[in-house]
């Protein structure tokens, strides 16, 4: 099992400055997969309860000279704590800029999967390592792992990975995700729960509810990809709540519970700075997903070689 | 967006607010403890909250109806209704955006006899709520505030002074004497409690944070610390950053009766809705009145 590659500067840049810290929010460990075209980081998908996260890379949107192999289709995972990671590749940055960096060659970034003896230990433990390679000096770092997936582990994670990709029929586009990410970070205060629904008409439905307060939020008129239909003009003039109990009975909205905090820290992603954002609910309502788009710098494309996705749980199926 | 189940009977009150974060710092100044329960009571003049607590300490937020963009009064008599203070504030908090004046509208009685409050920014967003309200508890405790003597006694100091000097006072805790002097002009805040503490305020040696003072003859109460903190913990930054005066007053039996200010106007991004209005910003203050009752065993000359 071997694995060795040299991050670019636009690959510490996309996972210092955005994603880590993102992920970061996701929970505090996470499995890295990795295989011959890509490297994922997974949040959940193996224990089945939170929010699942998956953010996907293709090798050179964040490596170059990248080298993997193991008997197992070259597919290797592990487990690695987010933060620890992002302290040494942040680190590392500072070590390069301060020898002086100018992307020579000679202070690139090396990441391999090593296998050392920590100090007052006698059993090697595996570490992924950071070397950076400046003028006069090296610098080392170890950040440690879990022990590699077994095979048997491996199959489970690209399983449930197959599993968590498939698509919502209709999704509606955020229109303000800082304004979304406020405003349920206030309702956290009022209620646990939050009925989510999505209709076909490009509305967007929030709402809390408890004993004393019902607390909620309609967008309307959001951009829809996939499955839509033109609102009824009579329903116009009902309320949020009315509008979307009609569009429900008519089929054209679906409903799904979930926790807020879960909400909110899916709306942390916008720490990876997508260019935009879509929410919508899996078939048969078995979760709620929100995908997040990003364009190649400086044009309106879809940036295929990074995607980012969350699957929240749905409280009560019914 | 008319909600149709209430049109059929003319509700008593509905109002519009174009600075919601206004209305949070001015009611999350009555808030000193967690769970409180807040009696609203509308009235052509504007609404009033009265929040209490053990019969020892009242406070009322003052928002006048010119504090509203539009008010419209339909009940006979005063109606009035209970909620959950720091629900509605949290509530209420939902609608306040960042940089943004927010423009709600409040209507009582919804379905239910529920509070209703809803954004009225955008036609394509939309925020709502309904807020249960219960039948109020009758006041434990008359609260009515009479002047002790011929001359009324008060001061006005900082807020942020007021607010530094409680703040100091939690030290010795328990109770807090505040003695009021006509000659030299003075105020003293002491405890005694785990040590003393004595803070002095003097008139005429720094009227920058003692306002103004009247007073014809001493008197001296002691009031639990617990309450007197209650009256200046929350008081609202934005009355710091004015630099707004309160006003202290002792009335008869040594009630005390403190006063904020504090300012209801709408951020600098004008409202499309209301620039023709043109609201005076200057009059467009809440008014903050907390009443705390004396301790029973004071021993200094009274009236």
């Amino acid at each position: 099992m071997k694995f060795k590659a040299f991050l670019t500067e636009n690959g510490v840049i996309l996972l210092e400055k955005r994603f880590l810290p993102a992920l970061d929010k996701m929970g505090k460990i996470c499995h890295l997969f990795l295989t011959r075209e890509h490297a994922f980081f997974l949040h959940n998908l193996l224990s089945g309860d939170g929010v699942q996260s998956i953010a996907q890379f293709h090798k050179e949107a964040l490596f170059d000279d990248y080298r993997i192999s193991s008997q197992n289709e070259d597919r290797i995972a592990f487990a690695i704590d987010i933060s620890l990671l992002n302290r040494a590749v942040r680190s590392s940055v500072s070590i390069c800029s301060e020898l002086g960096g100018g992307g020579s060659t000679a202070n690139r970034l090396q990441i391999k999967l090593v296998k050392k003896l920590p100090p007052n230990s006698t059993l090697p433990t595996p570490f992924l390592t950071f070397e950076t390679k400046g003028y006069k000096s090296a610098v080392i770092q170890d950040v440690p792992i879990s022990k590699p997936l077994s095979r048997t582990q491996v199959l489970e994670l690209q399983t449930a990975l197959d599993m968590a990709q498939d698509l919502p029929q209709t999704l509606v586009q955020v229109p303000d995700l800082n304004q979304l990410q406020n405003f349920v970070d206030r309702m956290k205060h009022v209620g646990d729960l939050l009925n989510v629904s999505i209709s076909k008409y490009g509305d967007l439905h929030v709402q809390t509810s408890t004993t004393l307060i019902t607390l909620g939020a309609e967008f309307r008129k959001l951009l829809v990809i996939g499955e839509q239909a033109f609102a009824p003009p009579e329903d116009q003039t009902f309320s949020a709540q009315t509008r979307s109990e009609r569009a429900i009975l008519r089929g054209d909205a679906q409903s799904v519970q979930v926790n807020v905090k879960h909400f909110s820290k899916s709306l942390q992603c916008h720490l990876a700075k997508p260019d935009c954002a879509f929410y919508g609910i899996a078939p048969q309502g078995a979760c709620l997903t929100v995908i997040f788009q990003f364009f190649i710098p400086g044009t309106r494309q879809t940036d295929k070689s990074i995607s980012l996705h969350c699957r929240l749980p749905v409280l009560d199926p019914s | 967006m008319s909600s149709s189940a209430v049109d059929a009977e003319a509700p008593d009150l509905v109002c519009q607010l174009d600075n919601v974060q206004g209305m949070v710092d001015a009611l999350s100044s009555v808030r000193w403890k967690r769970n409180q329960d807040a009696v609203i009571e509308l009235s052509e003049h504007g609404i009033v909250f009265i929040v209490e607590e053990t019969g020892c300490l009242q406070a009322k937020v003052y928002l006048q109806r010119e504090l509203f963009t539009q008010y419209e009064f339909r009940a006979h008599g005063r109606p009035r209704f209970g909620v959950s203070l720091g629900l509605f504030v949290d509530c209420l908090n939902s609608f306040s955006v960042p940089g943004h004046s927010s423009f709600i509208e409040i209507r009582y009685p919804g379905p239910d006899m529920k509070l209703l409050l809803k954004s009225v920014d955008s036609l394509d967003s939309c925020i709502y709520a309904e807020v249960r309200t219960r039948i109020p508890d009758s006041i434990s405790w008359d609260y009515n505030f009479e002047p002790a003597g011929s001359t009324p006694l008060t001061f006005t100091v900082k807020s942020a002074a007021l607010k530094e000097a409680v703040d100091d006072l939690e030290w010795p805790g328990s109770n807090i004497q505040i003695k009021l002097q006509p000659a030299p002009p003075a105020v003293t805040f002491r405890g005694e409690g785990h040590g003393d503490l004595q803070i002095d305020l003097m008139y005429y040696v720094n009227t920058d944070l003692l306002v103004a003072f009247h007073c014809d003859r001493q008197v001296s109460y002691r009031y639990k610390y617990k309450f007197l903190r209650a009256t200046t913990s929350n008081i609202p930054n934005s009355v710091i950053k004015d630099n707004r005066g309160s006003k202290l007053s002792i009335g008869r039996g040594g009630m005390l009766k403190v006063q904020h200010l504090v300012s209801v106007a709408r951020s600098s991004t004008p409202h499309p809705h209301i620039d023709s209005a043109g609201y005076q910003q200057s009059s467009r203050i809440a008014y903050i009145e907390f009443f705390v009752k004396p301790e029973e065993d004071e021993d200094a000359v009274n009236d």
